[in-house]
Parts: structure tokens; C-alpha cells; sequence
């Protein structure tokens, strides 16, 4: 496939991103370095399990649904946790492959890709639903929350529509324009808003397995029959 | 005995200084406590959570009382979130009502009062079904701590902090009281068959190791620390009980106090010290055994000893074959065991309390939600001693007690006074017909001598 668009789209798709990237991973180096500045809780108890392999086993915490009952007992909203956050990828992916490597964008991965954002899109819509109508969610819904999922919900829609286009040799259209504006959008609003949440993750997780890790909660190394009755 | 009792706790007594509602300096004066109270665990914590919702069915108050949405574990961190967020979120400088952001006003204190007291007990379930890893215990340990420091504070708990501060012990057991209880017990142990020679030695030097106490059994449950003994005695365990630092409870880990906490500990830290033992061995306490095992350490700035539980003694004698035990005692007996949230989630023990009660009984079932993913029974984080609380608690305790139901057991097993007071509530007040006991009156009627 071709990215046959004129000067303005161009511009927009490459210095535009890359201004805004620059933007955003600026903000993402302060943010992540503010935390690094807090102080670690020391762990000076003789330990039971491995606080690294802990750390390590909680970051892949994502990729177990069985390991919390939260998602054993959810596999359906796992489930569309895990292709909303597939197509978050994809969608990122693309406003980097059109642009750069425009052959890589071949039909066949244009329409998987397709697939996944019109299969956001759709998990969106139901998470909006969620987020209005269910009580529990609703009560610790901030406007942050709602904004958030409809503007992601709202991008897979031009993404696709855009895609849609591009998949019919029609590369510069209305959505196309709507679909990098968009892009251009979030990468100055994403690290102020809860989105960024991806960076907070490891740090969640990691506190979470040097804790629980080395505790032996979700790590159990004892080399002793102190802390481990079946040695 | 000795021949006059010593004055335990710190030199100069004092009375903290309570507070009935939040007033401007009190709110000023947290203000200038937040940042010393962001570590890298509460900072992540109170900015991680994406309102996802996931822990709505992991809390035993939101899942006992569904319909008090502002009990849903979310709901109340953000309480403590708003402020957080207003001090220190980007977006919040520019839209604060946008992400949620509050500036700390009397009424969101007096919010964050009542959620972070006495609507959660630092269980940490819902942080074990988070996926960013939200550690409540020490998020809400964090805004207690906060609250307390400038007099708002449950004014029971407080109380018993304070005793422990001004005594030695949570309960103001006297040194010589304390010395008489044991040489009773003692003798009412050696009264049973074949324990004679069996010995409660208190204060022995070079004893391996420190058993510590609740307060609660010598004031109340003597008979648990009997059986205790009783087993320990059976294997041949040489152990001893100090006149002076027994108390294994540290409140302050409830009410968020570090001077407190370190000051506690650094107490019974001297003591195991001072009698060269082992280890130092912690009863059967839910919050205790994780005061000792996994924060004191970090409190004091490391041990030169080891720190272990009952449980795990219990476990390794009965593997070792060190006890003998005859389950036929409890024939017609079903049994089931609540594993106490600072024991199994938070302390790594829920393996051993089973070998113990599968060697010493035939008939044990599980509740639906047990080991680290055992439902609280509501009577944690310091809340059977905020008695303005206690309507909360018990309809709380509506899982447990519908847990303990479903298994059909007449004993629910468990090993933690604050557990047992409040199983023992909720087990009346939705009338179930089963008793509670701990571990070690399990075993004790099951010893082959
Ligand atoms: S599960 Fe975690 S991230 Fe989700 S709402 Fe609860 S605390 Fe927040
Ligand atoms: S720590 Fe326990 S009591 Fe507190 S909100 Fe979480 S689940 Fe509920």
C-alpha cells in the first residue's frame, strides 16, 4: 500500500507525531522520575519467598487472568480487556506504519487490524454503558473516566473508518485527517490524564510482588523448614 | 516471682490528645504531614487506580452490605485520592473537578474519617484483585497515621495504644498479676493427666524460644495459652514467657503511629535480648504475628533474631513428629478454619494451620474463600476497638458468616483474638450453630501423652 497524501497531511502524520511524542515522553520521564524519587519501604524481615521473582511474576499479572479472582471469575471482561488493550496497540502501531512503512499496511494486516478496533469499539460502547449504569462503577466515575473511554471508544471508530478508506486506496480522506488529529490530541493529553495509567503499572505491580513476593504469599522460596513446613 | 513489680511502658504516661471533628489547623496540619507520608508504595497507590472497579466484589463490606455503593473499596480510597490529587496531579492544577481533585476541607476529612476507619480494615483483599497492584493496607495505614497525628483518631483505639504506651501491655496487666496468671495456669496444667512435669517458665535465660501473648488470654482466655503451653511442653519445645514485653499486639499498627510502633516493638526487641533467645515466637494473633514477623523488623532497623508463629512451630512439630495425636477425640466434630487476613494475605501463612488441623481431625471443610483469598471477618484493622463501628462490623461480617454456614461446621477454627471476638458476634448474631476455637485447643485434647 501507498501513503499518497498531500504536504499537509504528511506533515501532520510525521513532524506533527514526532513534536508530540517528544511532548509526551518528556512528561513520561518526569512523572517516572518523581516517583523513583520516593523513598522505598525497607524490608529488613527475613524473607520467605523471592522479592524479585515476586516483582517479575506480578508485572506478567496481566497475562494470568486465574492468579486473581477478580478475573477468574470475569473471564468475559478479561476478555475484552485484553483485545481493548491489543487494539490500543494497533491502533498506535498504525499511526506509526502508515506514515513510515506504508507497504507493511498490506490488506490483510490492514483488515486484522480492523478487526480489533471495530472490537474496541464495540467493547467501548459497553464499557460507556458500564461506566453510566452500573452503581458501583458509576459512584467512582470522575468526568477523567468518562472522557477517557469515550475518546478511546471514539478513536477506534475513526480508526477504522480511516482504515476502511486506506484499505480502498483512498489514503487522504476526512477520517484520515479526524484519525491523526486525533493522535496528535492524545499524545499531549494522555500523560494528564488517567490513559497513562500504563506507566503507573509497574510500579503498582512491582511494589505489589517485592511485598507479597517476598512474604511468600505469591512466591514461595524458603530454603528453610522455618518458613516452609514441607521441606 | 519476683518481689516488687516493675513499672513497665515509657517513664511518663500520657493521654493523646483527642479530637471529635476536624478543625482548620488540624486540616493545615495535615497538609504539611502528607508529603512525608508519600512513600513509593502509597504514591503509586493513590495515583494508580483507573476506576476500573475490579475490587467492588473483593471487600467483605461492599459484598455484605451491596447496597452502600460508598463502601466499595475505590470509593473510599478516593477519599483520601481527592486530596492527594489536589495537591499533587498535574490535570488537577488546571480542572481539578475533571480528575476528581479536593482541596481538604472538614468534610472531606470527616469522610475520609469515617471510610478509612470504619469502613475498611486494612485486609488488603481488594489489593490482591487489583490489577495495578493498589496496596490499601498501606495506603489507608498512610492516611490513619495522618489522622491520628493531629487527634482524629477512634478514641478506643487510641486508648489501647495508649495503654500499651503508658504499661507495657495493651490491657495494663500488671507485671505481678501477669507473673500469678502463668504460675496458675501452670498449675491447672500439671493438674491434667499425664502433664505433671509440663512447665510454663517465665523469664528463663537462653530459652529458645520467646512466646508472646495477647492480652486477651491472660485477662480472658487463659485456657488458650494452657493449651499452648501444653503442646509446647508435649514436644519438648523450650520456651519461655517474659514477665515484662509478652504483648505481642501493637495497635499502633492500626492507628498509623510509627514512633508508637517502633517504640513497642523496640520494647519486646530488648526483652528477647535480654533472655538471649532464639526466637521470638508470636501466639496466635492475627495483626501481632504481623507486626512481629514483617514489620518489626523494619520498624527497629533489622533483628539479631528470628521471628516465627506458633502456626509454623506447631506445623513443624507435627511433621517432625514430635507430637502425637489422636484424632478419634474429635470424631462427630466438623471443622472449619478462618485464616486471618495479617496471617494468610499479608503474613504467608495458610499452608500450616492446615497440616496442623488435618493431623489433628478427620472432618475439616473449606470455606468457599480461604488462604490468602479468605474473606476478612470484619473484625480487623483495629475495628472491634471503635465501638461507634460496631452496627458496620457486624453487617460486614455477612459473608463470613454465610461462608461458615455453608460448610455445615460445628467449630470454625481460627488463629487470632480479634478474629474470635468478632466470629464469635457474627456467628450469634446470624445464628449459626458452631463455636469458635484456635489452633492450639485443637490440639491439645487430641495429645497422646
Ligand atoms: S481494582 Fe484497583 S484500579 Fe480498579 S478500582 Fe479498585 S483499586 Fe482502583
Ligand atoms: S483493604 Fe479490605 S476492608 Fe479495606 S477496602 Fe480493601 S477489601 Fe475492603
Amino acid at each position: 500500500m501507498e501513503n499518497n497524501v498531500s504536504h499537509a497531511l504528511l506533515f501532520l502524520e510525521e513532524e506533527v507525531q514526532y513534536i508530540c511524542l517528544a511532548f509526551m515522553a518528556l512528561m513520561y520521564v518526569i512523572k517516572i522520575s518523581l516517583l523513583l524519587k520516593k523513598p522505598v519501604p525497607p524490608e529488613k524481615a527475613e524473607l520467605k519467598g523471592d522479592r524479585v521473582a515476586g516483582a517479575f511474576e506480578s508485572l506478567l499479572n496481566v497475562l494470568k487472568p486465574w492468579s486473581m479472582e477478580s478475573t477468574r471469575k470475569n473471564t468475559y471482561f478479561y476478555v475484552e480487556f485484553l483485545i481493548f488493550h491489543i487494539a490500543v496497540v494497533l491502533t498506535i502501531g498504525a499511526t506509526f506504519l502508515i506514515p513510515l512503512t506504508p507497504q507493511f499496511m498490506t490488506p490483510a494486516v490492514t483488515q486484522l487490524f480492523m478487526i480489533f478496533m471495530g472490537l474496541a469499539f464495540l467493547i467501548g460502547l459497553r464499557r460507556i454503558h458500564r461506566r453510566f449504569t452500573v452503581p458501583e462503577i458509576r459512584i467512582i466515575s470522575s468526568p477523567d473516566d468518562f472522557f477517557a473511554i469515550i475518546l478511546m471508544t471514539v478513536f477506534f471508530a475513526t480508526g477504522f473508518v480511516a482504515l476502511y478508506f486506506w484499505l480502498n486506496k483512498m489514503p487522504e480522506t476526512a477520517w484520515m485527517w479526524i484519525f491523526f488529529l486525533m493522535t496528535t490530541f492524545f499524545l499531549l493529553y494522555v500523560p494528564f490524564s488517567k490513559i497513562s495509567h500504563y506507566i503507573l503499572y509497574p510500579f503498582g505491580r512491582v511494589n505489589f510482588g517485592r511485598t507479597f513476593g517476598g512474604r511468600g504469599v505469591t512466591n514461595t522460596k524458603a530454603k528453610s523448614s522455618d518458613w516452609n513446613p514441607t521441606l | 516471682m519476683s518481689e516488687k513489680a516493675e513499672k513497665l511502658g515509657a517513664e511518663k504516661e500520657r493521654q493523646w490528645p483527642t479530637k471529635t471533628e476536624f478543625t482548620p489547623e488540624m486540616l493545615a496540619e495535615m497538609e504539611k504531614l502528607l508529603p512525608s507520608k508519600l512513600n513509593r508504595v502509597v504514591a503509586a497507590s493513590l495515583a494508580g487506580c483507573i476506576h476500573c472497579g475490579m475490587c467492588s466484589d473483593a471487600c467483605h463490606y461492599s459484598v455484605s452490605i451491596p447496597e452502600d455503593k460508598t463502601l466499595v473499596p475505590a470509593y473510599k480510597a478516593d477519599k483520601f485520592r481527592k486530596w492527594y490529587k489536589s495537591r499533587y496531579d498535574w490535570m488537577a492544577k488546571v480542572f481539578p473537578s475533571f480528575v476528581g481533585a479536593e482541596p481538604l476541607t472538614k468534610e472531606l476529612a470527616e469522610e475520609m474519617y469515617d471510610k478509612l476507619f470504619g469502613g475498611c480494615t486494612m485486609c488488603r483483599r481488594c489489593t490482591v484483585n487489583c490489577p495495578m497492584g493498589v496496596d490499601y493496607g498501606m495506603m489507608v495505614r498512610a492516611a490513619r497515621s495522618m489522622m491520628q497525628q493531629v487527634g482524629r483518631v477512634p478514641q478506643h483505639l487510641q486508648d489501647t495504644v495508649d495503654t500499651h504506651y503508658n504499661a507495657g501491655n495493651n490491657m495494663a496487666v500488671p507485671q505481678d498479676e501477669m507473673i500469678e496468671t502463668i504460675e496458675w495456669i501452670e498449675e491447672e496444667l500439671q493438674d491434667e493427666e499425664g502433664c505433671e512435669n509440663f512447665k510454663i517458665p517465665v523469664d528463663k535465660k537462653g530459652a529458645r524460644y520467646f512466646l508472646t501473648l495477647n492480652p486477651r488470654e491472660p485477662k480472658y482466655y487463659p485456657l488458650t495459652i494452657q493449651a499452648t503451653a501444653k503442646v509446647l511442653n508435649a514436644a519438648g519445645v523450650d520456651f519461655t514467657i517474659s514477665s515484662r514485653y509478652w504483648d505481642l499486639t501493637n495497635y499502633a499498627l492500626f492507628n498509623g503511629n510509627d514512633p508508637d510502633a517502633k517504640l513497642f516493638s523496640q520494647w519486646q526487641v530488648d526483652d528477647v535480648k535480654r533472655l538471649g533467645c532464639e526466637y521470638l515466637l508470636a501466639g496466635e494473633c492475627g495483626h501481632g504475628y504481623r507486626a512481629l514477623r514483617w514489620e518489626l523488623p523494619n520498624w527497629v532497623g533489622g533483628v539479631p533474631f528470628k521471628i516465627t508463629s506458633v502456626l509454623e512451630l506447631f506445623a513443624k512439630l507435627i511433621l517432625e513428629k514430635r507430637i502425637k495425636l489422636d484424632k478419634s477425640v474429635w470424631d462427630g466434630t466438623r471443622f472449619t478454619y478462618h485464616d486471618s487476613c495479617n496471617i494468610a494475605r499479608s503474613g504467608g501463612i495458610w499452608k500450616e494451620p492446615r497440616i496442623v488441623i488435618n493431623a489433628a481431625a478427620n472432618d475439616f471443610v473449606e470455606m468457599e474463600h480461604h488462604g490468602p483469598e479468605s474473606f476478612c471477618c470484619g473484625g480487623g484493622g483495629g475495628a472491634l476497638a471503635m465501638p461507634e463501628f460496631t452496627p458496620r462490623r457486624i453487617a460486614a461480617g455477612k459473608i463470613k458468616a454465610d461462608e461458615i454456614r455453608a460448610t455445615g461446621a460445628n467449630v470454625c477454627l481460627q488463629s487470632c483474638h480479634n478474629c474470635t471476638d468478632q466470629l464469635k458476634e457474627i456467628i450469634e448474631h446470624y445464628h449459626i450453630d458452631a463455636k469458635v476455637m484456635n489452633l492450639a485447643e485443637l490440639l491439645s485434647p487430641a495429645l497422646v501423652l
